[in-house]
């Protein structure tokens, strides 16, 4: 067994020659495969590869994506049915599919800083919102004795990582959100 | 079941006997008449300041409850530029969610209804109930400033009352102003509203690493901050430096939430008890104004309240029902038994503790109301059948097999206190008696009681003018001042219902205006 650690001296001067460029390809793989999706301002909604440089966010099967918007999503995933995006599409991207691009929510895209609610509002009414909703059981999600309608719609919704039931910290509330 | 009487032991009387050499005590507690350490007691120091301060303010408020939005109003209005700090991304704390109460002694409600209150009778409420653990000076400012900063709210803000008063476990009389959602939300939303268009915000998301006290001269002179903090991601978030040129000002609250420093404080209070305050309720600003000197007071005094439900989380809608319906129109029984077992007008230690030692054994304690409730809890009855923290029965038969409670002795409670109301007294438990209660009938709602923590009454020291004492020197601690639920000494062993409202409005207002009135360092 002992063999199996030998090398030759040429071995070895050619493995010298080529480690540094072994560790670049290594750490290279393993930044593109098990990093985060990288955010680009510029990238085409419907580029899923443009972002997601290491393995596909869809199914093997799952059609071609390019030059395809929400409405087109739709068409498969039907809201509420069993392919629903609900909880599973960031609504980063359901925004970007609907033409809202990054810009038009960070002020510079290329450096986001957080977006303010009055932005959010300045696109979804509160009113209609909370009219919208009224019908929820247990409760209607968009208006509360504490917050009324105007709370911070990123308290539930986020965009850029999954979505939360703020209310659940105290209340037995079992809402889904998108 | 004499020791279980709520205000009518004559031990407890006893402590009001003893108030005047308290208040001697208290003072040289709360620094007014000078160390009691003599010239060789030294100031707890931090350390060095920053060379460049990443912001600047006259007053930083740390939270922003009641307490903290008193505070910067009041310093606002004195000129101060000001910043109220956030943790949370919400503001309100507590004080946004709380049940909406406000004990106001000697108010015109009570007048115009025949009941004779005073100052001096709600602080003899707090202090009995409290065992004289409260300082006295603290509650004297609490009980006078009490419908004066109700009618603060009213004035200054237009907040909006009920026409009906509320009665919590340990007043001795029907006092407190409840707001028309019964959330404490009424109050703080205008007060908010209010501050905006003074062009004061809350800034959220910003967790407070460093209480900066200068090592040189003893002083707060400001903080070390992440903002864009993520609760709760340890380390998340920028580090900044924020300069408090007059004061820094704790109205960051509580400890329910923190389960470790909590049961240190009290080892029955383990992580497996639920808790009615918000998730942020929790022990670090605590620990870091231990830390850098602030004297520490009656910790382990926490509160659990009597009137949760199993049946939902947290605060909830049930403390209303338990409370402002059955404890105050109807009865409180222990399941097993099927007696009543306690005053349900008894303070919130003597009912929580009362149903733990019988949940201990097994046992099971429901609280049962008929239609006759007064109040705004009325329209919460729809939300609490519909979320199942109450149901609704037409006999006896049906709450005995429900609950599994001794049917013909349950008929007897119920008779026993329906003839206790006809006669004006009651012979168990000498409950007060609502003006407005009837005899309990069918058909009645029933809610399963079980207790949460609540309020951590222990903090730190302050003296009359909220200024932080220093554990050193037993003397004030230039620029550093507490209000609100971040203060102790003010409620002793026991706080009463809806005496926080109030207690946190007027030590913020006090910790405002002394902090404007400190002249600026820088």
């Amino acid at each position: 067994m002992a063999s199996f650690y030998r090398y030759s001296k040429t071995q070895l001067r050619g493995m010298s020659r080529s480690l540094p460029l072994f560790i670049l390809c290594c750490v290279s793989t393993f930044m593109f495969s098990a990093q985060e999706p990288q955010r680009l301002p510029q990238a085409k909604p419907s580029d899923c590869a443009a972002c997601h440089t290491g393995k596909s966010p869809l199914p093997k099967d799952h059609a071609a994506t390019a030059g395809l918007t929400m409405s087109d999503c739709l068409g498969c995933h039907v809201k509420g049915g069993e392919n629903s995006l609900a909880g599973k599409l960031p609504l980063s991207h359901v925004h970007q599919l609907q033409g809202v691009t990054c810009g038009k929510c960070h002020d510079d895209a290329n450096s986001p800083e957080p977006v303010a609610k009055s932005k959010c509002m300045s696109c979804h009414d509160p009113e209609k919102v909370a009219a919208a909703t009224a019908g929820v059981k247990p409760t209607n999600p968009h208006t509360s004795p504490h917050y009324g309608k105007k709370s911070d719609c990123n308290l539930c919704h986020h965009q850029h990582e999954k979505s939360e039931n703020y209310c659940s910290q105290c209340h037995k509330f079992d809402f889904k959100l998108p | 079941m004499s020791e279980s009487r709520d205000s009518q032991s004559s031990s407890r009387r006893n402590f009001l006997t003893t108030t005047g050499k308290a208040l001697a005590a208290s003072m040289a507690v709360t620094g007014l008449m000078g160390t009691s350490q003599g010239e060789e007691a030294k100031p707890c120091v931090n350390s060095s300041m920053p060379g460049k301060w990443d912001e600047s303010y006259d007053v930083v408020v740390i939270g922003s409850g009641f307490a903290g939005l008193a505070a910067a109003y009041e310093a606002k209005k004195a000129g101060c530029s000001v910043v109220i700090l956030e943790k949370m991304r919400t503001a309100g704390g507590n004080s946004i969610i709380n049940g909406g109460g406000f004990a106001a002694a000697g108010n015109p409600l009570q007048t115009a209804q025949g009941l004779k209150d005073s100052p001096d009778m709600l602080a003899a409420d707090m202090t009995r109930e409290g065992l004289g653990l409260n300082h006295p000076e603290l509650v004297k400012i609490v009980a006078e400033q009490s419908w004066p900063v109700v009618k603060w709210t009213i004035d200054e803000f237009g907040a909006k009352y009920q026409d009906h008063l509320m009665q919590e476990g340990g007043h001795s009389v029907p006092r407190t102003y409840m707001t028309p959602t019964e959330s404490g939300a009424d109050v703080f939303n205008p007060m908010l509203e209010k501050l905006s268009k003074m062009g004061l915000e809350v800034r959220t998301q910003v967790y407070v690493e460093k209480i900066l006290r200068d090592g040189a001269d003893g002083r707060v002179k400001g903080l070390q901050v992440r903002t864009g903090y993520a609760f709760p991601k340890v380390g998340s978030g920028k580090v900044k430096t924020i300069q408090a040129k007059k004061a820094v000002i704790l109205a960051h609250g509580g400890f329910g939430q923190d389960v470790p420093f909590r049961t240190m404080q009290d080892p029955k209070l383990t992580g497996t008890m639920d808790c009615t305050n918000h998730p942020g309720a929790t022990g670090e600003l605590l620990r870091e104004a231990l830390r850098v000197g602030a004297t520490p007071i009656q910790l382990s005094w926490i509160q659990v309240g009597p009137w949760g439900s199993p049946d939902e989380k947290g605060f909830g809608l049930g403390p209303h029902f338990a409370q402002e319906a059955a404890a105050m129109f109807g009865i409180w029984v222990n399941t097993t038994t099927g007696k009543r077992f306690i005053s349900e007008l008894a303070n919130r230690k003597l009912r929580a503790d009362a149903i733990m030692n019988f949940m201990n054994h097994g046992q099971k304690c429901i609280a049962i109301a008929d239609d006759n409730m007064q109040g705004g809890v009325k329209h919460l009855i729809p939300k609490l059948l519909e979320r199942g923290v109450i149901k609704q029965y037409k006999t006896w038969e049906e709450v005995a097999v429900a609950y599994d409670v001794p049917l013909e002795t349950l008929k007897k409670t119920v008779a026993d206190y329906n003839r206790y109301l006809a006669q004006g007294k009651d012979e168990e438990f000498g409950r007060y008696l609502n003006k407005e209660a009837k005899p309990l009938q069918l058909p009645v709602y029933v809610q399963r009681l079980l207790p949460k923590v609540h309020y951590t009454m222990g903090g730190v020291n302050i003296n009359a003018n909220a200024q932080v004492t220093d554990v050193g020197t037993d003397q004030p601690i230039p620029g550093f001042y507490a209000a609100g639920e971040s203060v102790g000494g003010v409620h002793g062993a026991v706080r009463l219902g809806t005496v926080s409202g109030p207690t946190c409005l007027v030590f913020g207002r006090i910790a405002g205006q002394q902090a404007a009135s400190e002249k600026p360092w820088a």
